[in-house]
């Protein structure tokens, strides 16, 4: 005990706890926003993460930025042209930006934060979507920039507004604390990160868009249990709850002291079959599975009907979506054939590994399932703990014996390459990308490839509808549903508005 | 006297030694490289090189266990794989949420079960002894985070009174405690009603109703004396099973203590806190035991505990 | 006529002196009921139930109570009734299992401790100690943490740390024993130890330890299903009682009967085994 008495956080902490017996006041405006998981990381080039990235969303910008209506519009660029051929685009910087720790804004800054990512030694988690198609960054001059791709790229210019293009303070970058201690130049700092337990931010005086229009301060705090989360709406402890459980959702439409807002989504959700496991390996098992998924019942049971059940790799918000497309009815019997043609009349054994709030996914997958025969074992893991589990190699996976694994994958309104390449592409395989079931498949990722880098929106759609067709076709993954973007504030928050993928933005809000 | 008081310090630094053999037995009975389950697998090999030297692999075992118990005692409990810092900070850190919790809820038992205890006893075979009977026993077979489920839904989401979950507020303790004493107050009630039967029954107490001394008198000065001992034993001796209930209470609460602490730690494959924890854990329940024990037999030299 | 009286009158004596005998010792009639209440449910439960537990309905999600549905359905759509049912065999069988794993390792330990010389009886006594200074749950936290969170793994948990009460009882017992006129006459007739062993002392502990029994019974359910709350025990979908509140915890103000029934079962069982504890423990204390 002694040692406790003279531990310094022992002491605090008492302080605390006592102080909890005595009413506190309230103190400056403050926007409670409450989400569903602690930030993975405080650089944005370090995570790929919907609602770190909306946690970060205050303290970061980019060249380019999105507006409410989804359209980009300058940030720190003012200004940007590129060349005939689109290789070569030059920016001009904002004058007069300045980092939250004095850093100035400049070229220099653009560069360092680029080859960060482009170094392949640094291991950054959002960098592979720039390595496909970024060659260099260099300055022109203190205040211009040029990027020089490798080939054409449609998505550049929204790519910019995200992520891993996020400006972080090269001082912090350098020294090492970006991933703890938040150093942007958007309109709010970080003013105290409590791991566990809160981020708090507060208005940045020297933005360089004058004075933010936002509440004091933004206090983010996040819980895994639904129940926690409606009842923090409920008492007013909560001013913004993101993404809201369904399940409480036809309370919060009924109650006038809130508002629920129900938006197209981007978020899909799926079961990524370990497709170098057998007998995950054929193809008709695979199909045999997407047979044997009562995809309307998943949405009801677990989605309480804000979702649509998906017939396509892609959401339906993303540009080159073909809704035609039914390649999988509910048919039971259809799956157990195609299992006996693959050579599992009796069915088989597999696993799946899940995180806490999707856990109940896999239980429904499991009955639905057993009635093919199919036995599966579901795992829950803890957020840490699946990420590892679900980025392992395959010599990883098949000595956990890990078959599949449940998760979503947003590509917000970036373009459907943002779908396809981290998720189906080859090259995406994990631990490298989010192909977390190493599906591999020539034609596919020429496809991919080539929808990339062509300028002409109805031939690239063209391409994206036949490699969603492959990609139903072959099934490495099970897909579900997509999600609507539900989220809930008390009734006088105004400004709140979120980018298709669950990223909220509440740097405007009001209450 | 002071040969069984010798007895039972002498033994103390024993089950330590044995409770502390345990914990590290356990943890190295896991699948795997000890090294890396410690550093955790986000660990770079540098790191797990690191952690393989400080844990001492290269040397015997009898040599590993050594260097963690002297750790131990030192202050040194670990890093914590999820957040990087040292276990005993971070237990120092919610110990005093653990304990505030603890307090109060050993407070509410005294309070409640005491009276409880004594009107059973004093109208004993009457309805009050029924009914404080009847409570006593179902208190002690309910699964205390059932009762608390239903008080939330109750008086957190139907009323709105209380907060749900967390610890924001002199409010927020209401319904943990309320959840933790549950059982303390059920054994509390009946020990007092027992040990103050006992006494009732006593010849020196009926010489005292003989000779015309007021029943309050009786009651609160000369038995309640005689049934501290109860208490104090329940307090001490059953400190381990409020522990456990802490825990389980913390968890359906989220109250910030180290019970919670230890629940995410296995979830999250923790082990260096899985480790710390357990270690302080029991080590205050071991000492709270002996505290209970000692005293006990300063108050009453006739119980000894053998 | 006479006949026939003189034959149903012994009946009709035997049956009201039981009801006499249940009357003084209403603990353990009352105990007696709720256990014997449970567990004809829990062997019984396919027939009652007709519906199999897992089941999914997922049109007929967190229905209230109603008649197809006694206890209403959870999220998933699944009968409670049926699960509640089905909770009560897997509670069964943790008792079962984990009480008789803690009886077959700790008496014998502990009648054999009681038998042997100071040292070793000092030894055993102690690795008991150390056991028992860990709170059930923390220790079973423990284990499972090693062992991997699934049922069987809790129970053994649980066992584990169920073993030294009975040693410790055992291990008293023979101590007592050891020291009375007709044991010491044995011995020193050449008895051999294993027959006094089961002979005197065994026959003389099973009383306190099938009272010890049912009130380990409590502790067993108790811990596994907090256990399984916290998610470290019952894995899903298995319908142990405390992993079907633990479902229900998310859906705290929008539907109760998804932990009320469960925890209902808990109370019910538990207080049963208690009482009958009780009860078998006033009968056979020798103060009365």
């Amino acid at each position: 005990m002694a040692m406790f008495l003279k531990n310094r956080r022992f002491v605090l902490a008492s302080a605390v706890a006592g102080a909890l017996m005595f009413p506190i006041v309230a103190g400056a405006a403050t926007l409670n926003v409450m989400q569903t998981e602690a930030p993975r990381s405080m650089d944005p080039g370090d995570q790929t993460a919907t609602y770190t990235a909306a946690l970060l969303d205050p303290m970061y910008e980019g060249l380019t930025k999105r507006d409410p209506d989804l359209s980009l519009k300058p940030a720190l660029a003012t200004e940007w042209s590129s060349d005939a051929a689109g290789l070569v685009w030059t920016f001009k910087l904002r004058p007069g930006v300045k980092f939250h720790d004095g850093t100035p804004f400049d070229a220099d800054a653009v560069v360092k934060n680029f080859t960060r990512h482009l170094d392949t030694k640094r291991g950054l988690a959002a960098s592979g979507r720039l390595r496909t198609f970024l060659e260099g960054v260099t300055a022109v001059d203190p205040m211009t920039v040029q990027f020089k791709l490798k080939t054409q790229y449609p998505a550049f210019l929204a790519l910019l507004a995200t992520g891993p293009c996020l400006m972080v303070s090269p001082a912090a970058e350098t020294a090492g604390t970006i991933g703890s201690k938040a150093v942007g130049t958007g309109p709010y700092k970080l003013a105290e990160y409590k791991s566990g337990e809160y981020v708090l931010q507060t208005k940045n005086t020297e933005w360089w868009g004058g004075a933010p229009k936002g509440e004091d301060e933004i206090k983010w705090t996040w819980t895994p249990e639904p129940s926690v989360m409606n009842m923090a709406l409920q008492t007013g402890d909560a001013d913004v709850v993101n993404p809201f459980p369904a399940a409480f959702a036809q309370q919060i439409k009924a109650n006038p002291d809130m508002t629920l807002s129900a938006t197209d989504g981007s978020a899909v959700f799926w079961v990524s079959l370990n497709t170098k496991m057998k007998p995950l390996d054929d193809v008709r098992v695979r199909q045999a599975l997407n047979y044997a998924t009562d995809r309307e019942g998943i949405v009801k049971a677990f989605m309480q009907g804000f979702a649509t059940p998906a017939n396509s790799p892609l959401a339906p918000v993303t540009p080159g979506y073909d809704k035609s497309l039914a390649p999988y009815s509910y048919d039971v019997e259809k799956a157990k054939q195609l299992l006996k043609e693959a050579g599992y009349p009796e069915g088989f054994s597999m696993s799946t590994i899940v995180q806490e709030q999707e856990s109940r996914i896999g239980e429904l997958l499991q009955a639905m399932w057993a009635k093919a025969g199919v036995k599966l074992e579901v795992r829950k893991m803890e957020g840490g703990v699946w990420s590892k589990a679900a980025f392992l190699d395959p010599a990883g996976k098949e000595k956990d014996t890990i078959g599949s694994s449940i998760a979503s994958w947003s590509s917000g309104v970036n373009g459907a390459d943002l779908q396809f390449r981290p998720l189906y592409h080859s090259k995406s395989a994990s631990p490298a990308g989010a192909n977390l079931g190493f599906f591999s498949d020539p034609k596919l990722d020429e496809l991919i490839d080539k929808a990339a880098s062509t300028l002409d929106e109805k031939a690239r759609n063209a391409i994206y509808v036949d490699a969603q067709k492959l990609v139903n076709e072959q099934a490495p993954h099970v897909l579900l549903f997509t999600k609507q973007d539900l989220f809930a504030t008390r009734a006088g928050v105004k400004g709140t508005w979120v980018i298709p993928g669950g990223l909220i933005i509440v740097k405007d809000a009001r209450k | 006297m002071k040969a069984y008081i010798a007895k039972k310090l002498l033994a103390l630094p024993l089950i330590l030694i044995g409770v502390s053999l345990l914990v590290f037995v356990a943890i190295r009975a896991l699948p795997g490289d000890p090294a890396r389950l410690m550093a955790g697998p986000e660990a770079t090999q540098e790191a797990v090189d690191n952690m393989t030297r400080r844990l001492g692999l290269d040397r015997s075992l009898p040599e590993q266990y050594a260097s963690f118990a002297y750790g131990a005692v030192r202050g040194d409990l670990g890093i914590s794989i999820k957040s990087k810092l040292p276990v005993v900070d971070e237990i120092a850190e919610r110990l005093p949420f653990t304990l505030g919790l603890a307090i109060t809820a050993y407070l509410l038992a005294i309070g409640i079960g005491v009276p409880a205890g004594m009107i059973a006893a004093i109208y004993r075979h009457g309805w009050p002894d029924q009914i404080v009977m009847i409570l006593a026993i179902a208190g002690a077979s309910i699964a205390n985070f059932w009762l608390a489920l239903m008080a939330m839904n109750t008086f957190s989401v139907q009323l709105g009174w209380l907060p749900l979950l967390g610890a924001s507020s002199w409010r927020s303790f209401i319904l943990p405690s309320i959840t933790l004493a549950v059982l303390p107050t059920a054994v509390i009630a009946r020990m007092t009603r027992s040990s103050m039967i006992e006494v009732m029954s006593q010849d020196y107490i009926r010489t005292a109703y003989a000779k015309g001394v007021a029943p309050q008198t009786i009651y609160w000065s000369h038995a309640l004396r005689n049934a501290l001992i109860p208490i104090i034993t329940i307090v001490g001796l059953n400190f381990g099973s409020l522990v456990g209930g802490a825990v389980v209470t913390e968890s359906v609460f989220n109250w910030p203590g180290i019970g919670r602490f230890l629940v995410d730690a296995v979830r999250y494959r923790d082990y260096p806190v899985i480790q710390g924890v357990t270690l302080v854990a029991v080590t205050g329940v071991v000492v709270m035991n002996l505290l209970a024990e000692l005293l006990i037999a300063v108050l009453n030299p006739k119980i000894r505990f053998d | 006529m006479a006949s026939i009286e003189t034959e149903i009158a012994p009946r009709r004596r035997a049956l009201s002196r039981a009801l006499r005998w249940m009357a003084v010792h209403r603990s353990i009639a009352l105990g007696g009921f709720l256990v014997g209440l449970i567990v004809p449910a829990a062997i019984l439960a396919p027939l009652i139930a007709s519906v199999d537990p897992y089941a999914q309905d997922l049109l007929a999600t967190m229905e209230p109570p109603s008649w197809a549905h006694p206890f209403g359905t959870d999220d998933n759509g699944r009968d409670i009734f049926a699960r509640v049912l089905y909770g009560a065999r897997i509670s069964l069988l943790e008792v079962v299992l984990s009480v008789g794993l803690a009886v077959i390792v700790g008496v014998p330990l502990g009648i054999l401790s009681g038998m042997s010389g100071r040292y070793v009886d000092q030894a055993v006594m102690w690795v008991m100690d150390i056991l028992f200074a860990f709170p059930g749950i923390v220790l079973a936290i423990l284990i499972v943490s090693v062992l991997g969170s699934s049922l069987i793994n809790l129970l053994i948990a649980i066992a584990i740390f169920s073993v030294p009460v009975y040693a410790r009882l055992s291990r008293n017992l023979t101590l007592g024993l050891k020291s009375m006129d007709y044991v010491e006459a044995a011995i020193s007739l050449g008895i051999s130890r294993r027959r006094i062993m089961t002979h005197y002392i065994l026959r003389n502990a099973i009383g306190p330890i099938i009272v010890q029994s049912t009130l380990t019974a409590g502790t067993v359910i108790l811990s596994a299903a907090s256990l399984s709350f916290l998610g470290l025990g019952a894995q899903p979908p298995l319908p142990e009682w405390g992993a079907m509140m633990s479902d229900g915890r998310n859906y705290l103000g929008l539907n109760i009967y998804m932990s009320l029934f469960p925890g209902l079962a808990i109370m019910i069982t538990v207080l049963g085994f208690n009482i009958l504890g009780d009860g078998l423990r006033d009968l056979l204390d020798p103060r009365k």
